[in-house]
């Protein structure tokens, strides 16, 4: 079941997506994280950061929007309380970096590359839920390929860069981030939606617009993924809307090195190992004795 | 043994009024006891519509050598709720749980007051039946308060765990006519804040207000707060409420893994 990434070797394709993993300790009680390809912890920034006023989340149908806003403790708390932790695991773990500008990322990258236990660096340019940074750097190329030589220049660790849907041109953007030296190409993230409560017509999350994520946006996902893999040659991450094994292979089969669950997790703790599972029973049944045997064997 | 998933089997699921129902879930027992105040995530499994699980505070536990029994008292809000109610006898449902930090009941002064609103009364029975066992001597007084005579719930099972028992509803056409903080408010002279805890479960606008009440005195007050919630585990940040933090900055902590129990007097309401 083992991949590469590059230089990034997992036990197996199946990773959590961050920001909704918690740093790993939540879910430690219900995974035995051992078992997971890699794990990515909720993004981090410079500063801890306080995250957007309730309401945050809203069950839509086949999915959820939220808008939390990157709540998180900060990168040197995460280094001296949550990393300890990982660092016990045979599991790969991938720090999600978020910043305010390149200073941010350069700063965030750097004290992630100095702390021991950190296998990869998650660039998030994808975020549509801040007001600075976060999605405005993904969603034009030039800007989204500084980011990431900003960060590639700060660190030795192999680079993910993480996409935003809200583009008109997917691929675009990832050809001007591979062109700037990223390792590895991730996506996506949420796709930007809203939701009206009819008894207030209010907007049901306080940030008005929020994130959609789990199962209503696979084929989003897919055809993005689709795209991404025909114009880039560096491995690419498939995440959006993965429930099951067959939603990951669906990902593996168009070319994905690996995928990320993420809204998955939240209502079946046991979602990576049982995709994990799944993945297996599925090789096992088509008598395919390695997992890369079926990455990229899409026929169209 | 700490939370986990378990499949549950519905032994009973009865409308106890109108619109809140009764369910009771055996599941193995492996399941770990929990605490008054904690509460579990319930899901049908497979079912992608409602898509999230949905929190419900455990009302009641029991259990046998062979399997548990876990109580949940609950309202119809939602769609969620709406198709809980819909689940028959021997239906399936995936139970996360016990999650959440209970009550305090370590800390119990000899004056118990509790006040209820609406389906609150359903994690504040579950402390009064353990406060009933653990503090036999402490004088306990129970205030519940309901929008109207048809809707009072598990107002018979309070009854049966505690003599002292107020009883209002906003309409007046059940008991006295009026919100329970008020009627409270009116006996607060009787408490002493050094020996009385006081507990609360209700709406938002009810614990609002007795903050209202309670912020001018010395009183604290431990109350279990709801919220909408995807993960239940602390790992979304979706279910989150403003918090005085200890050098009094704003923080956002999360309903599920740092509540649902809350000292009254960090909650910041507007």
């Amino acid at each position: 079941m083992a991949v590469k990434l590059g230089r990034l070797k997992l036990n197996n394709p199946v990773m959590t997506a961050s920001g909704t993993f918690g740093y790993g300790e939540e879910y430690a009680g219900y995974v035995d994280l051992n078992r997971l390809g890699a794990v990515v912890v909720k993004g981090l920034s410079l500063k801890p950061r306080l995250g957007n006023p309730p309401p945050r989340i809203m069950e839509t149908t086949g999915g959820m929007l939220n808008s939390i806003g990157l709540q998180n403790i900060g990168v040197e708390a995460f280094i001296e309380e949550k990393l300890p932790f990982l660092r016990k695991y045979d599991t790969a773990v991938i720090a999600n970096i978020y910043g305010e500008t390149y200073d941010e990322f350069k700063k965030v990258a750097k004290k992630l590359s100095l702390a021991k236990g950190v296998h990869a660096l998650e660039v998030n340019i994808s975020c549509p839920n801040v007001k600075k940074g976060g999605a405005s750097f993904g969603t034009d190329p030039k800007i989204a390929a500084r980011v990431t030589r900003t960060v590639k220049d700060e660190t030795g660790l192999p680079v993910i860069v993480k996409l935003t849907p809200n583009v008109t041109d997917i691929a675009q953007i990832a050809e001007s981030v591979e062109k700037a030296g990223a390792d590895i190409i991730s996506l996506i993230n949420t796709l930007t939606g809203m939701s009206v409560d009819l008894n207030t017509r209010c907007p049901h999350l306080k940030n008005i617009t929020g994130g959609l994520s789990g199962p209503a946006i696979k084929p989003v996902a897919l055809r993005m993924v689709w795209q991404v893999i025909q114009r880039v040659s560096v491995p690419v991450i498939g995440i959006g809307g993965i429930m099951t094994a067959e939603d990951a292979l669906e990902f593996l089969v168009l070319g994905a090195k690996a995928v990320e669950i993420g809204t998955a997790n939240f209502v079946n703790p046991h979602a990576t190992l049982d995709v994990i599972e799944g993945i297996k029973n599925y090789l096992a049944d088509h008598k395919i004795k390695d997992i890369n045997d079926i990455i990229g064997t899409f026929r169209n | 043994m700490a939370a986990n998933i378990y499949i549950g089997e519905i032994s009973e699921n009865e409308a106890v009024q109108d619109n809140c129902f009764l369910m009771k879930i055996k599941v193995a027992p492996s399941f770990q006891n929990p605490l008054p105040g904690q509460f579990v995530m319930i899901r049908i499994a497979g079912l992608n519509d409602p898509f999230l699980s949905r929190p419900i505070s455990i009302y009641s536990f029991s259990r046998n050598e062979n399997y548990c029994v876990i109580e949940l008292l609950y309202q119809v809000v939602g769609k969620g709720t709406r198709i809980m109610a819909g689940l028959i006898e021997d239906s399936q449902v995936e139970i996360n749980g016990p999650l959440g930090n209970g009550f305090d009941t370590l800390s119990v002064k000899e004056n118990i007051v509790m006040i209820a609103g609406g389906i609150g009364i359903a994690p504040l029975s579950m402390l009064t039946e353990n406060l009933r066992r653990t503090h036999p001597l402490s004088n306990m007084m129970i205030y519940n308060g309901f929008q109207n005579a048809s809707a009072v719930v598990g107002l018979d099972n309070m009854r049966r765990l505690c003599r002292n028992i107020s009883v209002c509803t906003d309409d007046g056409t059940m008991g006295e006519k009026g919100f329970v903080t008020q009627i409270f408010q009116k006996d607060i002279k009787q408490y002493v804040p050094e020996n009385t805890s006081i507990y609360a479960c209700g709406p938002g606008a009810m614990l609002k207000s007795l903050a209202k009440i309670l912020n001018k005195s010395k009183f604290s007050a431990q109350v279990s707060l709801e919220e909408r919630m995807a993960c239940g585990v602390g790992a979304c940040m979706g279910c989150a409420v403003a918090i005085r933090d200890k050098d009094c900055t704003l923080a956002f902590k999360r309903v599920c893994a740092d509540g649902p129990v809350f000292n009254l007097r960090d909650i910041i309401w507007e």
